[in-house]
């Protein structure tokens, strides 16, 4: 178990290192660079070499990698291109507004996923049934952007309850995002209580059609003796590595719902950083992302071993 | 002949069009956040948010509704025999933000910052014909040109020539002190920016108690914000959004007619481009009510390839239908009678761009030109593709007559985006600037205009119409170009 865990730390720091790479490789293939992006029309002769000087950016693109790569080891992510500041301080704060978003999301998602997943799989093919796996897909489908606008309009234009667009600062204390905040958390809600569902459902659906769900109908279990004791407890470890999933894409920045609701969260830090050529911001927001989504995976891999018998018995005495 | 601007209008002025009534309400609007953490509140440097820079600070001089010269903290204004030396005579007992008296001293640091050419300022540009700023008296400046130049006045309206105060350079981006009609009360560039009223303000207390500026970057979420009524004012309606609010109680539209323009450039000093009856042949071939009518929905005004907007008071009066017959006729002259092939760089760095491409290949066609549309990225679009291949798109924002034509066609300027060459163009603009007599200026610059619809390399269809919405709590909004607007006068039902 250790050596699996070494193992996997250790496949999980070059995944991040390639990303690193890709990323930066990325960016300066694009046409124009930082001092472009900011003089636009003025963009020529020595204003422009004079913005190239400052930032560094004429010397060659190995070098200011290695640099960058050399400060990211140490946890120095450098400053920003555009304005100069630290970025570990630019990026706190938009972390913590990402990290508030996600949480209210999960706290409200996942446990209604599970329960919708659950009660269309034991009333398969019911009306109920039917009912929640239609608006699953097509929460799955609509794209974000369409049922946030949508929401907008509703909530928002017409019946005027809630904000539309969330006009709080980045570095704004926590209470000062809600009401706003649950727009863009309805919609993601929405689309990840979707994804969610539908895979609990399927595996609660095949549990129950097992030999061993089988064999205590056949002797008599009660039914929601079966389901809570024997069915459920197998059918949502699969579970585990989708909603594993679904935080990485949450904590990830959700770029397109952040910019439709102006939220100042990673994923519009990220948008604005690229149109701003402001490589060291991008490379640090980069960096976070691939970190969370390889410890979110490790961590439901980790999970998933623990909960399934057949996997803990040589480490862990059943309790 | 001297020119001379009464301060006892202004006063006059001052004391009936504002309202006595005590500030109330919150006004609110949104900024594009376009400088991301360079956003200050420094009016002259690159990363200015004009909008939060428009209430804190006062220019010398401003243009009242019709976009003429007005008083603002100089209240005359004179020029010497040649329009060299220009003698302003400034607003007394006007204070600062911060308590301190406004006076030359302020005057002469707030325009040598500018001039300062390590200063990097974008504002040089619109007063680099300024040598010397000189502190006659503590309510008198001096100015000195290297050129005659009649309509002094006019540069001084550009707006970010605001003043500041003596010796804050350092501090003034983020304390932003000014003689506004506000005062600072919080910057957030990426948040909401505070501004409160200031009782002392010289033309009277403004008509709102508070105004919050808004950082919102995305185009669409500024428009929700709108709906949503999150947001009082916001002036980047497109004609397609127009339907929203039209009918509706709740908001309104005001229709502004800028001297912004889009158009196709091509180069002067390039084959085939460089035969003049090609330049015209080109431009004779757009029908430009077509372009207009599919572009912009209708909403703009007409231009015969002159960059002086609809309402400048130097717009020459032109006519240009299109002319197919006559472009084929001047393109077989200048050696293409089977018609010519052009390629037209485009990109989406300005939306409307794609559209009038397109629209103009047709149009074109009939005549024997062949557009060919090459998509190039926005990125590097300033730095790579205008002004470097042959023919390209352009836009530009409105500037005074004088300005737009130095900057745009005079062989020297440094965005000649044309390499428009013309020794006599040049005369007849040095010429204006001396002529002090306003109907014999006006002249010339119709002259230069039509010089410009014989000869330029730029395609100028139209000046756009700006659609501005605003809720309908919001009174008083001047129906004016930005930078004209008296944003003291605003004032919102509760």
């Amino acid at each position: 178990m250790l050596r699996m865990l070494i193992r996997r730390l250790a496949l999980g720091a070059i995944t991040v290192f390639l990303v690193s790479l890709i990323i930066f490789a990325g960016v300066e293939i694009l046409p124009g660079d930082a001092c472009t992006a900011f003089l636009e029309r003025e963009a020529q002769g020595q204003l422009l070499e004079n913005c190239r000087q400052e930032l560094g950016l004429n010397r060659p693109a190995t070098e200011r990698y290695l640099e960058w790569a050399a400060g990211a080891v140490t946890g120095d992510l450098g400053v920003s291109a555009n304005g100069q500041k630290q970025i570990t301080e630019l990026v706190g704060y938009r972390l913590r507004n990402t990290l508030l978003l996600a949480s209210c999301a999960m706290l409200a998602g996942i446990p209604l996923a599970l329960f919708l997943g659950v009660v269309a799989a034991l009333w398969r093919d019911r009306m109920v049934d039917l009912t929640i796996s239609t608006i699953a897909i097509g929460a799955m489908t609509i794209p974000e952007f369409v049922s946030a606008t949508l929401l907008i309009l509703i909530f928002s234009v017409w019946l005027g309850w809630i904000p539309g667009i969330v006009l709080t600062s980045a570095n704004a204390p926590i209470s000062e995002f809600f009401p706003e905040i649950f727009l863009p958390m309805m919609v993601l809600t929405f689309v990840m209580t979707a994804h969610i569902l539908r895979t609990v459902r399927s595996s609660v659906i095949e549990a129950m059609a097992s030999d061993y769900a089988q064999m205590a109908t056949l002797k008599g279990v009660p039914y929601w003796r079966i389901v809570f004791r024997h069915v459920l407890p197998n059918a949502l470890l699969p579970a585990i590595n989708v909603v594993a999933l679904t935080i990485a894409w949450l904590l990830g920045g959700v770029v397109v719902i952040e910019t439709v609701f102006n939220y100042p969260g990673l994923g519009r830090m990220m948008i604005d950083s690229i149109s701003d050529r402001d490589l060291p911001v991008t490379q640090a927001i980069a960096l976070i992302i691939a970190s969370v989504y390889v410890g979110v995976n490790l961590a439901a891999d980790l999970l998933t071993m623990i909960a399934n018998p057949r996997l803990r018995t040589l480490h862990m005495r059943k309790g | 002949m001297k020119r001379l601007l009464a301060s006892a209008c202004v006063a006059a002025l001052a004391l009936t069009g504002t309202a006595l009534a005590e500030p109330k309400g919150t006004f609110r609007q949104a900024h594009e956040y376009g400088f991301g953490d360079q956003s200050s509140l420094d009016p002259i440097s690159k990363g200015r948010i004009f909008q939060i820079t428009e209430k804190l600070m006062s220019r010398l001089v401003r243009p009242d509704m019709e976009g003429k010269p007005s008083p603002d903290l100089a209240t005359s204004w004179e020029a010497n025999e040649d329009a060299t030396v220009w003698t302003l005579t400034l607003r007394e007992g006007v204070k600062f933000h911060d308590g301190s008296d406004f006076d030359a001293a302020d005057v002469v640091y707030s325009l040598n910052r500018v001039l300062d050419p390590d200063g990097d300022s974008p504002a040089r540009s619109a007063v680099k014909m300024i040598t010397g700023v000189e502190a006659v008296d503590p309510m008198t400046v001096k100015l000195t040109l290297d050129t005659p130049f009649a309509d002094m006045p006019l540069q001084l309206m550009d707006y970010r020539l605001r003043m500041i105060p003596d010796g804050s350079g350092d501090t003034i981006a983020t304390t932003g002190i000014g003689t506004g009609p506000f005062k600072l009360e919080k910057f957030d560039p990426q948040g909401t920016t505070v501004v409160v009223a200031n009782t002392d303000y010289f033309e009277g207390p403004p008509g709102v108690e508070r105004m919050e500026i808004i950082g919102i970057p995305d185009a669409q979420a500024r428009l929700q914000a709108l709906l949503g009524g999150q947001i009082d004012m916001e002036s980047g309606i497109t004609p397609q959004q127009r339907v929203m609010f039209d009918g509706s109680d709740k908001f309104y539209i005001q229709e502004v007619p800028t001297g912004n323009w889009r158009g196709i450039v091509f180069r002067t000093d390039v084959e085939p481009f460089s035969d003049p009856r090609v330049r015209k042949a080109m431009r004779m071939a757009a029908d430009r009510d077509g372009l207009l009518a599919l572009v912009e929905g209708g909403n703009g005004t007409v231009a015969c390839d002159t960059p002086v907007g609809p309402a400048d008071q130097y717009r020459a009066d032109l006519s240009c239908p299109q002319d197919i017959e006559g472009a084929k006729a001047l393109l077989a002259e200048a050696g293409f009678p089977d018609g010519i092939d052009v390629d037209v760089h485009v990109a989406t760095l300005e939306a409307t761009w794609p559209a009038m491409a397109e629209a103009y290949q047709a149009q074109a066609a009939e005549a024997g030109i062949r557009v060919n549309i090459v998509q190039v990225p926005t990125d590097g679009f300033w730095s790579e593709v205008w002004m470097k291949k042959d023919a390209v798109m352009t836009r530009w924002n409105e500037r005074p007559a004088d300005q737009a034509l130095h900057e745009i066609y005079l062989s020297t300027a440094k965005w000649n985006e044309s390499y428009y060459k013309d020794d006599g163009f040049d005369a007849m603009l040095a010429e204006a600037r001396r002529e002090l007599d306003f109907d014999k200026r006006r002249a010339i610059y119709v002259k230069a205009q039509e010089h410009l619809q014989e000869t330029a390399g730029t395609l100028i269809p139209y000046h756009v119409t700006k659609l501005i919405g605003a809720t309908s709590r919001v009174k008083n909004l001047d129906p004016v170009e930005n930078m004209s607007i008296r944003w003291y006068k605003i004032t919102v039902d509760e």
